[in-house]
């Protein structure tokens, strides 16, 4: 249901202000909006000092947030409201942010050379490796240059061309050795004596080869010399890193708390600011105007008087003065149906005064899931999923909703599996012996889709039942619509029962009659579209005929699995492959139900009550991390 | 000849519309793909659009298991 809300009033001296946000901020009801416009009331502007202390704020909410991504890590809300920010503590927060910032940036940036410098060595490596004996042998001499070559993988023809030219400019005064490596690129390594050296070089460029340099940094001319101090950073380097990680994870341990702390208050205070500008203010006196629960408002007002004592009004809008405007809506439901909130919040929120459906979604959509999936084996399946799912998330959060909702969707599954006598499709009738308790879907497919078209024409009319008393009081002529429109579904009914002689057919003229009566009027109350409406009505019903088609396409499917026992020779391959399928069948009879149950929701319950249009409940109070994750 | 005729009936009956079926999510799929790339928050309203056209296959299926029936009946 659509909790009752109040539009609230709080008056006050103005130097009372800052005390009564804060006693606002710790209730954390009020969803604040800008006062009515008055003559006498002014917009609150921050002043420089407070406008000072919001660009410190969000520097270092900038400084927590590369801290937390440099630290691999998020903030969570501190169980306890942190207490108000003083100037001090957030000077002192400033600066531990920025420096904690500086420090995890350099750490990162060493991190990278780190890192790059194993990759380079790794790179030798591979040279090296190929190239061994001759590198270690010294082949280089004063008189000789080696250049150190590799060419992308599947380059072959490059070498080719190298040969040739050199082969032009040297003669055989050369050596080109090539060896293939683990990476598919090809290692080359060059041999020409110093003279011919510029000329060689001149040749490499026009070949677009890139030479692999004799690292500068290792100190040495030549790669045979290089090798020693190579080998040690490939020993060092990582320590190095290991280091590095070691003295990122303290930094995390030791200051998480108080970066937790900082980034909670922060966050808290930025909420203050913004409330400030939806403050009015007179010379003398402040006003707040906010939505709040209305049973919620009494102890506002106990606790303001309590905290600061009688200066402080706090007072109820009347009616009449908040008609016409948008009110935050707030969905509060008994326990049991609170994870089917999720449903109705995929859609925009219903508008204030409207009808909140999570009621009847709760009971319908996993009785149509059920219907459809109706197995009990699948229903126990899903049923330890959605436990697990349950065990490993968070309370109030979606991962647990989801849980919830699965778990209804599983007990429905077993029951009806139970009704349809269906264990893993067939199996239960050939093993255990398993009767149906109502039909076999299997067989009885006609009293299938009756049952399925009964169930719309139930859903579809009570949809219509809350469109009359949703629209009662806004728009009662739509309302009479309305109820003339289910009155005239009820009479087609009754006419098309009686035409079959499933009621006496005695029922048929006056209901036919009752109909041609009720027509025009309904033409007059919604218009020329109403029989175009009045038509698709009927369509909605029909359209729950899918609960029958997706059931007994779910049943087939897994008495076709359980025949491959049988159909593939090998019994274990036969039971492998009926596993497979069972899985499969399992997984599209999970996915198809839920969408098609949402859709019957969504599209031919929910369009014929439901008023979208509400506004969130957004009220003043402190900083979760969920407002910002 | 008789359960040639029924069958092929019932072939068309739920053939046709399964591919209308098709062809109308061919068109609705990459459309709603596009629109979640900007807005993911319409992701309700795609899988809705999504299931719309199904309504035609399942339709198609019951009146081929009728043609079955009845033609078996």
């Amino acid at each position: 249901m659509i909790i009752a809300m109040s539009r609230v009033r709080v008056l006050g001296p103005w130097d009372q202000l800052d005390r009564v946000l804060q006693e606002i901020q710790d209730i954390g009801l009020m969803h604040l909006v800008q006062p009515k416009s008055n003559d006498q009331l002014r917009e609150v502007a921050l002043t420089k000092r407070q406008m000072r202390e919001r660009d410190w704020i969000m520097r270092l909410l900038e400084d927590l947030e590369v801290v937390a991504s440099q630290l691999g890590s998020t903030f969570t809300t501190p169980r306890t409201p942190v207490a108000r920010t003083t100037r001090s503590a957030l000077a002192e927060w400033v600066r531990l942010a920025g420096r904690l910032r500086r420090r995890l940036e350099i750490l990162a940036a060493g991190q990278r050379e780190l890192e790059e410098e194993r990759a380079l060595i790794a790179r030798y490596r591979e040279f090296i490796t190929a190239f061994e004996s001759l590198i270690e042998a010294g082949q280089a001499t004063e008189l000789t240059r080696t250049y150190h070559v590799i060419l992308r993988a599947g380059d072959d023809t490059t070498v080719t061309t190298l040969r040739r030219r050199m082969q032009e400019l040297v003669g055989g005064d050369f050596e080109l050795m090539t060896r293939r490596l683990p990476s598919g690129e090809t290692a080359v390594l060059l041999l020409v004596s110093a003279s011919a050296a510029p000329r060689v070089e001149g040749v490499l460029g026009k070949a677009g080869v890139r030479e692999l340099p004799v690292p500068e940094s290792y100190g040495a001319q030549t790669l045979a010399g290089a090798l020693p101090e190579m080998r040690r950073r490939h020993e060092e380097i990582p320590q190095e890193i290991r280091a590095i990680e070691d003295e990122r994870r303290s930094v995390l341990s030791s200051s998480r708390a108080t970066l937790e702390q900082a980034w909670a208050a922060a966050h808290d205070r930025l909420l203050e600011f913004e409330a400030l500008t939806q403050v009015g203010a007179t010379s003398h006196a402040f006003v707040l105007e906010g939505w709040m629960p209305r049973n919620t408002v009494p102890q506002l007002r106990n606790r303001l008087t309590q905290a600061i004592g009688d200066d402080i009004v706090v007072e109820e809008a009347q009616l009449e003065e908040w008609e016409g405007d948008v009110v935050p809506v707030v969905l509060s439901n008994p326990r049991l149906f609170r994870p089917f909130e999720t449903i109705t919040k995929m859609m925009p929120l219903p508008r204030y005064g409207s009808i909140d459906p999570t009621p009847f979604v709760a009971v319908f959509f996993p009785m149509f899931f059920g219907l459809m999936l109706g197995d009990m084996a699948y229903g126990l399946v899903l049923g330890a999923a959605a436990l697990l799912i349950r065990a490993r998330s968070r309370a109030e959060t979606l991962l647990r909703s989801v849980s919830e909702i699965a778990g209804a969707c599983a007990a429905f599954t077993v029951i009806f599996g139970a009704l349809y006598g269906e264990l893993l499709g067939d199996l239960g009738r050939l093993w255990f012996g398993l009767h149906p308790l109502a039909f076999d879907r299997e067989e009885a497919i006609l009293p299938f889709l009756a049952l399925a078209v009964a169930l719309g024409v139930v859903h579809v009319f009570l949809g219509l039942v809350l469109g009359v008393i949703s629209s009662f009081r806004h728009d009662p002529r739509h309302s009479m619509g309305q109820g003339l429109t289910a009155i005239m579904i009820a009479l087609v009914l009754v006419a098309l029962l009686a035409a079959v002689e499933v009621l006496p057919s005695a029922f048929f003229t006056p209901t036919v009659i009752a109909l041609l009566v009720a027509f025009p009027i309904l033409v007059v109350l919604e218009g020329l579209i109403a029989p175009v409406e009045l038509l698709s009505t009927i369509g909605n019903m029909l359209s729950y005929a899918r609960i029958m088609a997706l059931g007994t396409a779910s049943v087939m499917m897994a008495v076709v699995a359980n025949q491959m026992v049988g159909a593939l020779g090998s019994a274990v391959v036969g039971v492998l492959f009926a596993l497979l399928f069972h899985l499969v069948n399992f997984v599209i009879g999970v996915f198809s139900p839920t969408v098609h149950a949402l859709r019957l929701h969504y599209v031919e319950f929910f369009g014929k009550f439901y008023s979208p249009g509400g506004t969130q409940y957004r009220p003043f109070g402190h900083w979760r991390a969920r407002h910002v994750t | 000849m008789e359960v040639f005729w029924i069958s092929l009936s019932a072939a068309i009956a739920i053939a046709i519309p399964a591919l209308a079926t098709g062809w109308a999510q061919s068109r609705i799929g990459p459309a709603a793909a596009a629109s979640l790339a900007e807005r993911p928050e319409l992701s309700t309203t795609a899988i809705i659009l999504l299931a719309i056209p199904e309504t035609m296959a399942i339709l198609g299926f019951v009146v081929a298991v009728l043609i079955v029936l009845q033609g078996a009946g």
